[in-house]
């Protein structure tokens, strides 16, 4: 993870500047929309710009911009390759779920607790995983996340299942006139706390010792930085910020199991969103976040502006909709490998010439 | 203590296939630097390739083995050197998300022409076996064994014995060496995991023979395929072959125990990788690299 950065040049700065405003315009619209479905704003006549799909959708979006914002601590910040987070959103789950369902918490305490409990087992398991490089940290955090999935979904004791076992544990519902609005912005000041302490860490010392161990971890040590406090500093709160987003989605869908709250893909959903959009910088996992997710939306035909895809049957869609996700994967790895902040921001990255660079110095 | 060799006895011809799928992943993560997420995607192409021929023409699906390593070798040599080379020295990560993508590709494409219906290949002879005791041991399953051991032999005397694989652990070793000498890289690069991809067509092949195959069946073993590799160790066909036997038996062994041994097959499983990993990171008898 090495050699993101560049300096952009005048025209890379027109762009950036163009995409922040552009950026900002459509989050206010996407803030403030949800609010005319409150009652005072229907009755004073604004138009309902926000329905329970919308509200469905863009939960979803701002839970995938926590998660793919918390990786990029560990992933793009620390450069360890971490392919096991999806364990912190289902143990975050799990902790609000047990606190709420069998406990009697209220929500907001448990949900305090649910990133302490995520972050106190990634410090657990980043001590003996952290002391790994490349692959096998990579390998050694998807099996933990596979594991703990598999634990939580059996364990027994006395023969009665702990977490509920393989039927899942049902929330009781939280009761507000405005539930869909409520859980919309807790998952975005969710996603906004995490977009905040990672501009906190990117300006800290905290953060330089990180980025010293991703571009050389000897010599961060020889330097003086104490890596493996660092490392697993980096790696639990990685954790505490997904297990947060874990905690809303387990009150917000009433349902988890194994399934819902420890899904593989979710692994490496996170980390293509952040690398698409750049990983290493504040905003690049935010904006992969958003497109990323809305066209996981739109190819699966859950938006409402989904249009037929051209000679594809209406039951082999979702099908369809892996293999094209599967194209643009291979697509974006191998032509736009910086990510695509870094795209419209560095240097020109819209002429042949950068594409042919980039490739000349990533292929034999 | 019957039953300890019993246990034995299933556990190793649970390891043949693993030692099967093991192989051409361990090639290709020791030589290319990449952890193959497509493996088990690519294996089960191979299980469609003989249930297909089994199918349609009534071939003995032993004798479509060949045809599956074929076939995924081309596949295989394709996709490396269309695809993977140009990303071959960018960050691990995007080889890791490039392989997933094409992972992606290759089971959803499957089950657009297969559907997820389960296939298996059942042969007049697949019920009978050899009785020892109690124990019935399946005809198949010990071909299987014997197969995937053939395997292993056979690519360990390619790597060892033959120029070709000299030049693909030169490749392996040191890249920038190799080229000096005048080894033509994209080509040993794609042959490499042209062969990775030819033994996981006849471990799908031979997985065919022994469970019902859909076109996400393979998960599972791209996930086995690390451990086994790294149990035994990186960078040996002998290491790949020990892992995968140790880790048959350590499954036979998990499942046995009374209670709830097999819901935590892969709890099991990971477990002993993080251990193997933190304690042994060179596997048994692998070398350190």
């Amino acid at each position: 993870m090495t050699g993101f950065r560049s300096l952009p040049d005048r025209a890379g700065q027109r762009w950036r500047r163009i995409f922040l405003v552009l950026g900002a315009v459509v989050l206010v619209y996407a803030l403030a929309a949800p609010l005319t479905s409150l009652d005072a704003a229907q009755s004073a006549g604004l138009p309902l710009l926000a329905d329970k799909l919308w509200f469905r959708i863009a939960t979803i979006i701002a839970m995938f911009v926590v998660m793919a914002s918390a990786w990029n601590i560990i992933g793009g910040l620390t450069g360890y390759a971490a392919f096991g987070n999806v364990a912190f959103f289902g143990i975050g789950a799990y902790t609000c779920g047990m606190l709420v369902a069998r406990a009697h918490w209220p929500l907001f305490l448990a949900l305090t607790v649910a990133p302490a409990a995520a972050a106190a087992f990634a410090a657990l398991i980043g001590v003996p995983l952290l002391r790994l490089r490349g692959h096998y940290f990579a390998v050694a955090s998807l099996g933990v996340s596979v594991a703990v999935g598999e634990v939580i979904q059996n364990l027994e004791m006395g023969s009665k299942p702990v977490f509920g076992g393989a039927s899942g544990l049902f929330l009781p519902i939280f009761r507000s006139d405005y539930r869909d609005l409520l859980f919309f912005y807790l998952m975005v000041a969710a996603g906004a706390l995490t977009v905040g302490i990672t501009w906190w860490v990117l300006r800290s010392r905290f953060g330089y010792g990180l980025i010293a161990i991703r571009e050389n971890e000897e010599a961060a040590s020889v330097m003086g930085v104490n890596t493996t406090a660092y490392k697993v500093a980096a790696f639990a709160l990685s954790a505490a910020l997904t297990g947060l987003a874990g905690g809303i989605f387990a009150q917000w869908n009433v349902f988890i199991n194994q399934e819902n709250v420890f899904p593989i893909e979710y692994n490496i959903q996170m980390i293509l969103m952040a690398l698409v959009g750049g990983a290493g910088t504040l905003f690049g996992p935010v904006a992969g976040a958003v497109a990323l997710q809305l066209l996981i939306q739109f190819l699966s035909g859950s938006l409402p502006i989904s249009a037929d895809l051209p000679f594809v049957p209406a039951d082999a869609r979702p099908i369809v909709a892996q293999v094209i996700l599967g194209l643009l994967l291979v697509v974006t790895v191998v032509f736009v490998p910086r990510g695509v902040i870094d795209f419209f921001g560095g240097q020109s990255r819209f002429s042949l010439s950068f594409l042919r660079r980039s490739l000349r110095e990533t292929s034999v | 203590m019957g039953n300890f060799a019993q246990l034995v006895i299933l556990g190793l011809l649970a390891g043949g296939v693993y030692v099967a799928v093991g192989v051409g992943f361990g090639l290709v993560w020791g030589v290319l630097n990449i952890v193959n997420l497509a493996h088990g995607a690519l294996v089960i192409v191979g299980g469609y390739i003989t249930w297909q021929l089994f199918t349609a023409y009534h071939l003995d699906p032993f004798l479509t083995l060949p045809i599956d390593a074929v076939i995924l070798f081309a596949l295989g040599y394709v996709i490396q050197r269309g695809v993977i080379n140009r990303v071959i020295r960018a960050p691990l990560l995007f080889t890791f998300l490039l392989t997933f993508g094409i992972n992606l590709i290759v089971i959803n494409v499957l089950l657009l022409i297969f559907k997820s219906d389960f296939r298996s290949v059942t042969p007049s002879y697949s019920g009978s076996g050899i009785e020892i005791g109690p124990l019935v041991i399946p005809y198949t399953r010990l071909a299987a064994l014997a197969v995937a051991l053939l395997l292993a032999a056979g690519l360990a005397f390619l790597l060892n014995r033959t120029r070709t694989g000299l030049a693909i652990q030169a490749v392996g070793a040191d890249r920038d060496a190799a080229q000096l000498v005048g080894i033509d890289l994209r080509h040993t690069y794609a042959l490499t995991f042209a062969i990775g991809a030819a033994c996981a067509g006849v471990a799908g092949g031979l997985i065919s023979l022994i469970q019902a195959i859909t076109p996400t069946a393979g998960e599972p073993y791209t996930l086995q395929a690390f451990v086994v590799v790294i149990l035994g160790g990186l960078g040996r066909v002998s290491a790949t072959v020990l892992g995968g036997l140790l880790f048959g038996l350590i499954e036979v062994f998990a499942q046995s125990i009374p209670g709830s041994g097999s819901v935590y097959a892969n709890a099991i499983a990971f477990g002993l990788l993080v251990l193997v990993l933190v304690v042994r990171p060179q596997g048994l008898i692998g070398r350190l690299r």
